[in-house]
């Protein structure tokens, strides 16, 4: 047989960045000689930790920074892009984290902001709009109301329009950052069936996550991403887990402590009806009752914004409440924060950098925040050298990464950080721990630890409150798990019931009886 | 260290920029500034002058000092000081003995001062009033106020110009030509506040209100009582330098005008700035200010014009503070985007 001599080469790349080197104007180095290749029709995982460059490299390619350093071709040609809008008329478009929506709009509105044809005499036709919307909902399955203020709808919805937002304007690569960090399991499968979708009719997608088990249930390729740098790039099928996980991290990691089954001990932390108002009057807790025993971890799961912050807040008592909350038997109506600790309870803010440390400040003055009198001398005179000597004894026992106890909180890494706020809390020797979303935004290895010390403390008989985001923290850690939805619990559940969609129905509003049947 | 670099490169430009200017308008700079720092520090008599002149702005420089470290924008030295003045002033008006007579004085003068920040934390506190807001409305109040005790009660009736002038028993004892004793009060808090802010339980506390409320909040620090302590010990340290000026200077009395309690306060905004809001930075802030002001003098005898010497000296001052108040304006936006 006859191979044809001329016959058309296919595209190869639709996007390609070759070299990119990306230096921000403090020093650090983002991207570091990154090349990076996405084909027609693809979806394309780009896999990495926190501070990797992900975002940094697709900013760069959707026309929001320029690289310092190197080209990004477009169907074969070199292209710079000097804004995003640039990239959009050109066909890339990016879903951030945070949306760009306008509360008050519709759907449609949102959509329709910005389009071409919106000048003075030439009325944006919302008929025109809404027709070419509804055919693209039918054409990837992403459907979504057009027609309530946007503001009104759940944060999952949101997202749904801002990526039509985006296909819209007949985009052939769109790019998401991290955009399963606000949805139920189930949204994101229906998530990954729309990108399949999109990516079947020969547009690209880019998703960037850090999260192992979702770039593999749907991408085609994966590109790794370790400290700036491009650290492998796999066919999906042809990986695994382990081997990305490995990547990622550039190092093996060991097995994971195992979660062993344990009596648990008596009650330390009774809530009973415990209301919270919201910051618009609206009780953002509606009434709800459970109790945290010595050696158990009870998981708080659910989606963010559905009162879990100010559940912890009214609990450690920076928020007014009412109900009935008891620590080892005593009431802490009317008490605050520093007579709530000395009753022996710790917290680990979920907002490290707003709320667990002063970032201006330096180790050994965050160390001795929250139990400043201890190292307290005459007259109230601080005991400097002794506040050191406990920092450098907290940099020890959490082999925390710093330059020393004079070192400005800021200048440590999000993971050492986070080591000093748990260290700090813990030397309290509390009774109960309440952690909010305690390995947030941190790498893998500094997770792992927070994790491991928190089975730990547990197996020595600690009472601990995990409130968590994120579903595969509550699986590995907690002994029962409550799902929060709008300030309620949907359910309460042991450890042994739990499986992932189960959680996920509880998640997205369900009862305990929906959910089982 | 960073920091005083920023400041001496911001010192150069601003001497440049009122070199530029005197050369502009047909002045020789050099002979301009030779003449400003010989007459701020080409002599002990003029050195002691320079000190002398800085001495309250030390104090009101601490006022606003401390309330940047609370996290606060407190602008209410110059009333405080006025009252400072006006209180210690009065109290010339009881016969005590030497010594003790002072020592009461700036007791009172400083209770005055506390008194009248009271009012600013109470507001802050309970009814969420803005501290710039109460502060500049209590100026005005504290100004109307000591001008009516200045001109209808306390004044000279010999002496038209001027109040009565403080016993001797009241005055600060002299060191040499014009600088007293008040060395010590201005001194003192200086090393006093710096002590407090950061080697006391109370300061550290008020550093970390100011840096972070949220966090120093959820640690348990009580965040109303720290900034409630920093506003007390402003209005402390401000009624202090009225105080100082009336009782450590001549014309141990107070100008009919009120000319020669002037802008204190709000000069101490400047000091401050310059001083990195640092109780010892606000020492090399004062003695800047002051040899600025006793220098002017002297090049005024050169023939420059009063409003060139105001323009040259504002140029170097503005230059001076401008690192400082965008590192606070950038803090704050920061804060209120969380």
């Amino acid at each position: 047989m006859l191979a044809p001599i001329f016959r058309l080469r296919p595209m190869e790349n639709l996007v390609e960045a070759r070299k990119i080197t990306k230096i921000y104007a403090d020093g650090t180095v983002a991207l570091r000689d990154v090349d990076f290749q996405v084909r027609p029709g693809e979806v394309m995982g780009l896999l990495g930790e926190n501070g990797a460059g992900k975002t940094t490299l697709t900013k760069i390619i959707s026309g929001l920074l320029s690289p310092t350093s190197g080209t990004i071709f477009w169907k074969g040609k070199a292209v710079r892009f000097s804004s995003p809008r640039e990239a959009l008329q050109a066909g890339i478009g990016m879903v951030h984290q945070h949306f760009a929506l306008v509360g008050p709009f519709t759907g449609l509105e949102n959509i329709a902001l910005g389009a071409e044809g919106g000048g003075l005499l030439s009325p944006v036709k919302l008929k025109t709009i809404r027709t070419k919307v509804e055919e693209i909902m039918s054409r990837t399955g992403l459907h979504a109301p057009l027609d309530a203020p946007v503001e009104e709808l759940p944060v999952g919805v949101q997202q749904r329009i801002e990526i039509l937002k985006i296909l819209f304007r007949e985009v052939e690569l769109l790019i998401l950052d991290e955009p399963t960090a606000v949805l139920t399991p189930q949204e994101v499968d229906e998530l990954f069936a729309v990108l399949r979708n999109i990516a079947a009719q020969g547009k690209s997608v880019i998703f960037i996550t850090h999260k192992l088990r979702e770039v593999l249930a749907v991408t085609d390729r994966i590109t790794v991403l370790r400290r700036g740098e491009v650290v492998g790039v796999r066919e999906t099928p042809r990986t695994s887990v382990e081997e990305l996980a490995q990547l990622m991290v550039g190092q093996e990691l060991g097995v994971l402590r195992q979660k062993e089954p344990r009596e648990r001990g008596p009650e330390v932390l009774r809530v009973e009806e415990l209301v919270v108002p919201g910051p618009a009057g609206e009780p953002a807790v509606r009434g709800i009752s459970f109790t945290v025993h010595a050696g158990e971890i009870f998981g708080i799961a659910g989606i963010q914004g559905n009162g879990q912050t100010e559940l912890v807040e009214a609990l450690v008592g920076l928020r007014p409440w009412n109900g009935r909350v008891e620590l080892n038997g005593r009431s802490l109506a009317g008490l605050g924060p520093a007579q709530i600790a000395a009753l022996g309870l710790a917290h680990i803010p979920e907002d490290r950098h707003g709320m667990g440390l002063i970032l201006d400040m330096n180790v050994t003055e965050n160390s001795i925040l929250g139990r400043i009198s201890a190292f307290q001398g005459f007259l109230g005179r601080l005991r400097w050298a002794s506040a050191q000597r406990f920092a450098q004894d907290l940099i020890a026992r959490f082999s925390i990464q710093a330059r020393g106890v004079r070192a400005p909180a800021r200048s440590l890494s999000g993971g050492n950080q986070q080591k000093l706020v748990v260290g700090r809390e813990l030397s309290k020797s509390p009774r109960i721990l309440i952690a909010n979303q305690p390995t947030r935004g941190l790498d893998i290895a500094a997770t792992r630890f927070i994790r491991e010390l928190l089975l730990r403390l547990r197996d020595e008989g600690m009472a601990i409150l995990l409130v968590s985001a994120d579903l595969d923290e509550i699986f590995e850690l907690a002994d029962r798990v409550a799902v929060m939805y709008r300030g309620t619990f949907t359910g309460v559940l042991p450890a042994e019931e739990l499986d992932r969609e189960k959680v996920g129905l509880l998640m997205g509003g369900l009862s305990l009886e929906e959910a089982r049947g | 260290m960073r920091a005083f670099l920023e400041t001496f490169a911001a010192l150069v430009l601003g001497i440049l920029i009122g070199a530029a200017i005197m050369a502009l308008w047909g002045r020789d700079p050099w002979t301009s500034y030779a003449a400003l720092f010989q007459g701020a520090w080409g002599n002990t008599r003029a050195l002691m002058s320079t000190v002398s002149r800085s001495l309250p702005l030390v104090l009101t420089g601490l006022t606003f000092a401390v309330g940047v470290r609370a996290g606060l924008f407190n602008i209410g030295a110059q009333g405080q000081m006025l009252l400072g003045a006006v209180v210690a002033l009065s109290t010339g008006l009881l016969s005590l003995p030497m010594g003790l007579h002072l020592l009461v004085a700036l007791v009172l003068a400083g209770l005055a001062g506390i008194i009248w920040a009271l009012p600013v934390a109470l507001l802050k506190l309970f009814r969420g009033v803005s501290e710039v807001i109460s502060t500049i409305m209590l100026n005005w109040v504290a100004h109307w106020l000591t001008l009516f005790l200045v001109v209808r009660k306390l004044s000279d009736p010999m002496r038209g110009e001027r109040t009565f002038q403080v016993p001797t028993t009241m005055r600060f004892p002299v060191i040499q030509g014009e600088l007293t004793w008040s060395l010590v009060a201005s001194l003192g808090l200086a090393l006093f506040f710096y002590w407090f802010l950061w080697h006391h339980a109370k300061g550290f506390e008020i550093r970390a209100a100011g840096l972070n409320p949220k966090a120093a909040k959820a640690s348990g620090i009580p965040v109303s009582r720290a900034i409630l302590l920093a506003l007390l010990l402003g209005g402390l340290s401000a009624a202090w330098a009225g105080a100082i000026q009336v009782l450590g200077r001549f014309p141990y009395a107070i100008t009919s005008d009120l000319a020669n309690l002037g802008n204190l306060g709000f000069d101490g905004i400047a000091v401050a700035l310059i001083g990195r809001n640092h109780p010892l930075g606000v020492l090399a802030g004062a003695f800047f200010f002051g040899t600025l002001a006793t220098g002017a003098a002297r090049m005024g005898l050169r023939g420059i014009p009063i409003d060139m010497i105001q323009i040259v000296q504002g140029v170097i001052v503005v230059s001076m503070a401008v690192p400082e108040a965008f590192r606070l304006i950038r803090l704050r936006r920061k804060r209120e985007e969380k």
